[in-house]
């Protein structure tokens, strides 16, 4: 795929007059199998490329994609590039990357070696693997839903007419299964996933048991009296918790009064806690050498030890606080033009392990889903109210299961009531890399009976 | 139609490589691409080629950023045998490159001989449009965001921040399978959403509004850019004052069209037949039996013409149709695409849907609805001693197998004493699809739809929910205040 190179130079040395220009590419592989009760129910195999291009002339800028990488085809698509600047508002902070002094340094892990070694029949004998394992593992699961595994290698490629080029490749695989349990009258839902660079760093049997575990553990769940406790936060939910927040923290947010961090800076928002994001950590899924406009990614600490220090950015973000991008330029694919998101945004563990944070929880509410954090979650406003299933904790031990309650605070209170995060973090992609561990919150108020 | 189309060709002459039409292929490359699909065996190969164009902006922060534009093509070849479907795809319309995903769905048996018959039929219903989007100057469009953004922000001082965003997309398929079937569709879809941010004394509150349309430009003159920009302003204003929500039991009353995200969430994904077949919902087993009272009628409309979620035929070539899934409270239907209709021996009910020729079809929601019914909003709300008036929902989330399901809402007011009160914040809406159905005590007479996007296996398809105001008897309300 090495000519993905050559396809973004050609578009960026068509560069005329006071134009900049830069090119974005990507070519995939992917495949995907579904597998139910016991059958493979789908194989789908795909090679999705195409190229983004972004035209900035007098300080404007135009944003043109396509899927068709000819000649003609990249000719009319800078065309359209170039005709859609004309009717943005000129702003000064635009501009593409200025030119690497030292080429980025590579990351590691970003490619499973033995990727290309995993055949149609590994990767659909994992899915049925997922299935069996979790439909057999206990009567009183009712049936899995899905079991799914799916694997992608692809290479993606900038190129700018202030110099920059470059390619790196990258290979991930994933799965998840959704188990259905039921006893007694009552139904629970099981969702477990797995993530690695290739088909050999998943354990099927484990994602398998866990799905299933995770319906099972909460079959029988009540409602439970409203009131005031601490309340644990499972990685999974913790992960999503830093997703929900992560869009708050870059400096665009801040800039554009959409941000609950507005006007914090230098403030103590975090009781002890530090929050780093970093687009260098080895196999991290958010991991890269440059970010999408070609700036190198780096390590950036935005909470230390409970005060804001500093936000995420972008180019223009950047440009406009008179401070240096972040290396936080993402897009979804070709098709998107870049904006500021974090790369892996997680907190630093506080030196317990799960068990210790669980017994220093006392009398509490371990949550281990929400539900509805997409509407119960205002990054602007910072109101957080969700729909939860757990357990309640009993001198640390997970006991009764809890269902249709909500808990709600404040967002910036919830932060500032994290008094422990521990040493079990995982990576969950959910739009972006969060680094989820067991988290206590001191107090929040839970809404039931 | 005809001056439509001649429009839009017209249109396309004046690109290098404009917009192409769907059919680049001959009749004779569909057939040799089918039958090297089923060359392995299998029951139905089916080809899917899509041509779409799209163009997009955005304004943030009083400026126009984003001026975008798209071009995709591409084709997606199906091979369905047994239990299982074989999906690939590629971006080059040409024989070769089709034939080589052909091979890659093949399955590993041995074909059949029947000569595949193809036969080109016509979609029943045409979604008008009156103003082609690629007749009119990207400049009227950035106008339109500007009007907006001059509206919103003149709607009062607390007004901190608004984003606006237009999109229009052109999208032409074309769908062949080994049973014959030959249908193209052309597709239009255009929406302008403006977002407010508005800030008072340390409180934060923000108001959306996003109209859409099956249909052209002329989305604009029905629903001016200055007053979908004001209507987001007063949203995100009235939540200013909001105070902080109860917890609690309440009777709640559902705002026309927005509420109809709970039927959505909590009744349409649970009767998708995919899920029915797992038997992962709460309603598999259940037809016939009575779940709401004789005032409530479900169905599901990918025919609505015009609408947000509307098509002439669904992405299998099967017609857009209109599916009664409750008829006055009993559970009468359900929405299927052809495998799962296959599997539960009913007819398609066209709704199989995809987000793009990369994508395998599933069973998706069109548009959604609880038929109106006779009393009045005012009436209802009047009934109401003291619950909680959901104006507007954020979003929501279900449990298909559970039916469970939780919405925050984004506008939300206490009603005391039969009158709305004042608004309320961080209120969310929690319980289970049939306890729901149940609790529908009254339903009005203003009916209404509310346009939106709907995630399923990771593909994102156009859908509308539409309700009149609704009155549930008892609801559990999650907020801040025990």
């Amino acid at each position: 795929m090495s000519e993905l190179i050559d396809l973004v130079r050609r578009v960026t040395e068509s560069v005329t007059g006071n134009e900049e220009i830069e090119a974005f590419a990507s070519h995939e592989r992917s495949f995907e199998t579904r597998v139910f009760s016991g059958e493979i129910d789908s194989i789908s195999s795909a090679e999705p490329r195409g190229i983004g291009i972004r035209v900035i002339v007098d300080h404007k800028v135009g944003f043109a994609y396509s899927t068709d990488i000819t000649d003609a085809g990249l000719r009319s698509t800078l065309q359209r590039a170039r005709d859609n600047a004309a009717f943005a508002t000129p702003d000064e902070v635009t501009g593409v990357a200025p030119a690497w002094g030292n080429a980025p340094e590579p990351i590691e892990g970003l490619v499973d070696d033995l990727f290309g070694d995993a055949t149609v029949d590994d990767k659909t004998g994992l899915a049925l693997k997922l299935d069996e394992v979790a439909r057999t593992i206990d009567p009183r699961i009712r049936t899995v839903e899905d079991s799914v595994y799916a694997d992608s290698y692809g290479e993606v490629a900038i190129s700018t007419s202030t110099g920059i080029e470059g390619s790196y490749a990258s290979s991930d695989a994933w799965c998840y299964a959704v188990a259905i349990a039921e006893d007694d009258g009552d139904t629970q839902v099981g969702f477990e996933f797995g993530l690695a660079r290739g088909l050999g760093g998943i354990d099927p049997d484990e994602v398998a048991q866990r799905a299933a575990r995770r319906a099972l553990d909460i079959l029988g769940a009540t409602k439970i009296p409203s009131a005031r406790m601490p309340i644990v936060l499972d990685p999974y939910t913790a992960g999503q918790f830093l997703g929900v927040i992560g869009s708050a923290l870059t400096g665009e947010a801040v800039q554009k009064g959409r941000s609950l961090f507005a006007g914090k800076l230098g403030e103590t928002v975090a009781g002890g806690m530090t929050l780093v994001d970093d687009g260098r950590v080895p196999g991290a899924p958010g991991s890269s050498p440059w970010d999408d406009e070609g700036t190198p990614t780096q390590r950036t600490e935005i909470i230390t030890g409970g005060v804001l220090k500093r936000f995420l950015y972008d180019l223009p973000s950047a440009r406009r606080d008179n401070v240096a991008s972040t290396g936080n330029a993402s897009r979804a694919g070709f098709k998107s033009a870049p904006g500021p998101s974090p790369s892996n945004l997680a907190l630093d563990p506080t030196g317990e392990s799960r068990d210790e944070v669980l017994a220093a929880a006392g009398r509490a509410l371990l949550v281990q889903d929400f539900h509805g954090v997409h509407s119960g979650a205002n990054p602007v406003s910072g109101d957080f109210s969700v729909g939860v299933t757990g357990r309640l904790l009993e001198n640390g031990t997970p006991g009764a299961p809890v269902k249709e309650v909500t808990i709600a605070a404040p967002m910036l209170e919830i932060l500032s009531s994290i008094t422990a995060v521990a040493d079990d973090r995982r990576w969950l992609p959910f739009g972006g890399s969060y680094g989820g561990a067991t988290t206590l919150v001191s107090e929040m108020t839970v809404a039931g009976l | 139609m005809d001056s439509q189309s001649n429009r839009r060709s017209a249109t396309a002459q004046g690109h290098e490589t404009g917009p192409y039409p769907a059919c680049v292929l001959s009749e004779g490359t569909i057939r040799k691409v089918l039958d090297a699909a089923l060359a392995g065996g299998g029951e139905l190969a089916e080809l899917f080629v899509e041509n779409r164009t799209s163009s997009g902006l955005r304004l943030d922060d009083s400026k126009v950023e984003d001026v975008a534009s798209g071009a995709e093509m591409g084709a997606g070849i199906r091979l369905v045998s047994g239990e299982g479907a074989a999906y690939a795809y590629t971006n080059v319309l040409e024989e070769p490159a089709l034939l080589e995903a052909a091979a890659v769905v093949r399955a590993r048996g041995s074909g059949r001989d029947k000569e595949i018959d193809l036969r080109r039929v016509r979609p029943s219903l045409v979604n008008p449009v009156e103003v082609d989007p690629d007749a009119v100057e990207v400049s009227e469009k950035a106008d339109a965001l500007r009007a907006a953004d001059d509206s919103a922000r003149s709607s009062g001082d607390a007004v901190r921040q608004v984003t606006a965003s237009y999109m229009d997309v052109h999208q032409k398929v074309l769908i062949a399978n080994s049973d014959g079937l030959l249908v193209e569709d052309d597709r239009t879809r255009v929406r302008f959403f403006v977002q407010v941010v508005a800030a008072r004394d340390g409180q934060i509150a923000t108001g959306f509004e996003g109209p859409g349309h099956s249909g052209g430009f002329e989305l604009l003159t029905r629903r001016p850019a200055p007053a979908v920009g004001a209507k987001a302003a007063q949203k995100a204003l009235a939540m200013l004052e909001a105070q902080p929500s109860p917890a609690g039991e309440f009777p709640v009353v559902l705002a026309p069209g927005s509420g109809g995200v709970l039927i959505h969430e909590a009744c349409g994904h649970g009767l998708e037949a995919d899920t029915l077949v797992k038997q992962a919902s709460v309603y598999a087993g259940r037809q016939g039996e009575r779940f709401a009272s004789e005032a409530v009628t479900v169905v599901d409309d990918g025919s609505d013409v015009g609408t947000w979620g509307s098509f002439g035929v669904d992405d299998e070539g099967t017609p857009s149709q209109r599916t009664v899934l409750f008829d006055r409270g009993v559970l009468v239907g359900h929405m299927s695409d052809l495998r799962s209709a296959k599997k539960i021996e009913h007819p398609p009910t066209g709704n199989g849907r995809r987000q793009s020729y990369a994508h395998l079809p599933i069973v998706r929601m069109t548009n959604t609805y609880l038929l109106p019914g006779a009393d009045k909003a005012g009436d209802i709300i009047a009934g109401v001693e003291r619950g909680v008036y959901a104006a507007n929902f954020a979003g929501g989330e279900v449990n298909p197998a559970t039916g469970n399901f939780v919405f925050g809402m984004s506008e939300a007011y206490m009603i005391e004493n039969g009158a709305i009160a004042y608004p309320i914040r961080g209120a969310n809406l929690i319980g289970n699809g049939p306890q729901v159905l149940g609790a529908i005590e009254a339903i009005g007479d203003d009916f209404g739809r509310l346009e939106g996007v709907c995630g399923k296996d990771g593909q994102h398809a156009p859908v509308t929910n539409g309700m009149a105001t609704v009155l549930l008897s008892r609801m559990t309300v999650g907020g801040t205040q025990t």
